[in-house]
């Protein structure tokens, strides 16, 4: 399951770092395309970074009528992002977080990635592809600002959740 | 590597199937071949000529409907030996995208290209009397038509035109590089010399000029404009409910290979025939958000058979599988 949960991480870190090389963040020092698994961060109490794609991983389970000795699990992902806009006003903010709508829709294509076994350099295939489903945006939520509108897009803040689900086969026997 | 590891890439894992088809040579019923060894693991977005991409379909589905008979003996009659009936194959779908192709392949006989007409001539449900053609010059290819300065300013951007040869009276099978109808008496066509470009598959999409040529958005279908050909504008395409010609195609099928293994479907010769279920709509209607939907293209073909050189056999479709790459072998 970390493997999957590996090769779908660099299949958008690696997609990301070639459609929009600018498109980076800084985390201890160290600077990479802006995809981020907070479950390997280190836990420091700090907001998320804007404009970066934060990826968490929620329920899995074997996909029926698939399971043998080589179960098909799915697990659900969701990939959320925000955006302050690029300017003082934030008035390019909408904009913004569309730019991160369709990077991330890119990214997602083709929706598969080979398995591997990134604890060892190089990586190594382990037989199976990685696959997922389409992408399943979610409301945009706005906040930090006035809030008269239902989804509060008139504040500063504006983010947006996306969800899909990851197949892959299981490592282990699952009979 | 583990023996789950190897039989789980065995397990093909496809989201969509792939169409592309490619033209018979109906004067010598040869096919167009597909070749797994040289051909299989070409990227689908660039598939290797001739084969032209038609875009994902729905609802593919293969047929066969060769019977078995069984030659028994003895008190009981059990059977002794086995063999194959009269060979039937299928194949049925939906395109999901329209285009030329897609609307013969899927109407199944002639398809007309409606020509720019005169604003005084008669109504025609496939078209009136055209206005003229403008001749071809030299130095013109698939992708780039030279028509000479100040003719060119005749033509616009987006301009969609068919480039074919002028009808010459003659029998046959008539289209620039794929047969698009066959004449059996030129009456029948009226001795229209703008007939062939009515049906002509040679089309294709003004997408910029020069002082004197065209620059296409896409090669012409049926590759170079033939001697002597015009040119014309084309404002719809039409197909009819009838029409005695039969399209002939070969066909290849890809399964999208989510998990590794490529499987492809190939079909020698493909040629429409009605729907298996007697009332299948022509048109299926794919909800978006009602009432939105998509219209998809019903499509239904017969599989023709072809001799496999390598073995003499006669054969209607292959189906060829490209293990993923540490895949089990069984």
């Amino acid at each position: 399951m970390q493997f999957a949960k590996d090769s779908f991480y660099m299949a958008l870190r690696e997609r990301l770092a070639a459609l929009s090389p600018n498109r980076t963040v800084t985390l201890n020092g160290a600077t990479r395309p802006a995809v981020i698994v907070a479950e390997n961060e280190l836990v420091i109490p700090v907001e998320p970074l804007t404009d970066a794609f934060y990826l968490e991983w929620g329920a899995a389970r074997v996909v029926e009528r698939q399971a043998g000795n080589h179960a098909l699990m799915q697990m659900a992902c969701l990939i959320s992002y925000h955006t302050l806009g690029t300017c003082e006003s934030g008035v390019d903010r909408g904009r913004t977080l569309t730019a991160l709508d369709l990077e991330l829709m890119s990214i997602c294509q083709p929706q598969r990635t080979s398995k591997r076994d990134f604890t060892q350099s190089p990586s190594a295939y382990l037989g199976t592809n990685v696959f997922w489903s389409g992408l399943d945006l979610d409301e945009v939520s706005g906040s930090e600002g006035p809030s008269r509108l239902t989804q509060g897009s008139q504040g500063v803040r504006l983010e947006r959740k996306a969800r899909l689900q990851v197949f892959f086969f299981a490592e282990g026997n699952l009979s | 590597m583990s023996s789950s590891a190897l039989r789980a890439a065995m397990v093909p894992v496809m989201r969509r199937v792939r169409a592309y088809f490619a033209p018979v040579d109906r004067e010598t019923e040869t096919p167009s071949v597909f070749d797994p060894g040289k051909h299989g693991a070409f990227l689908l977005d660039a598939p290797p000529s001739p084969w032209l991409d038609l875009g994902w379909i729905d609802s593919f589905q293969r047929i066969c409907a060769t019977p078995v008979e069984r030659l028994r003996a003895g008190k009981r009659g059990a059977p002794v030996a086995q063999f194959r009936g009269s060979l039937e194959a299928r194949v049925e779908f939906d395109f999901r995208e329209w285009g030329k192709l897609q609307l013969a392949l899927a109407c199944g006989s002639e398809h007309m290209n409606v020509l720019a007409s005169d604003a005084n001539a008669d109504a025609q449900p496939s078209g009136g009397t055209p206005l003229a053609p403008i001749a071809i010059m030299p130095g013109s290819t698939a992708s780039e038509l030279v028509v000479g300065g100040g003719v060119v300013d005749s033509f616009y951007v987006n301009d969609l035109l068919v480039v074919d040869a002028d009808y010459q009276q003659q029998i046959g099978y008539v289209g620039a590089g794929i047969a698009a109808a066959y004449v059996t008496d030129p009456m029948d066509v009226k001795r229209d010399p703008n007939y062939i470009r009515r049906v002509s598959f040679n089309l294709g999409r003004v997408a910029e000029k020069t002082a004197t040529s065209l620059l296409l958005a896409q090669p012409l279908l049926g590759g170079l404009p033939p001697a002597g050909a015009g040119v014309q504008k084309v404002l719809a395409f039409v197909d009819r409910e009838g029409g005695s010609f039969f399209q002939e195609w070969s066909a290849l099928f890809v399964a999208e290979e989510e998990s590794g293994g490529r499987v492809c479907f190939y079909y020698p010769r493909l040629s429409p025939t009605t729907p298996q279920a007697k009332a299948s709509p022509k048109e299926d209607l794919v909800e978006i958000a009602a009432p939105l939907a998509s219209l998809a293209l019903r499509a239904s073909f017969v599989a023709m058979p072809h001799t496999d050189e390598n073995d003499g056999q006669t054969v209607v479709c292959y189906r060829s599988y490209f293990p993923a790459p540490m895949s089990g072998v069984y």
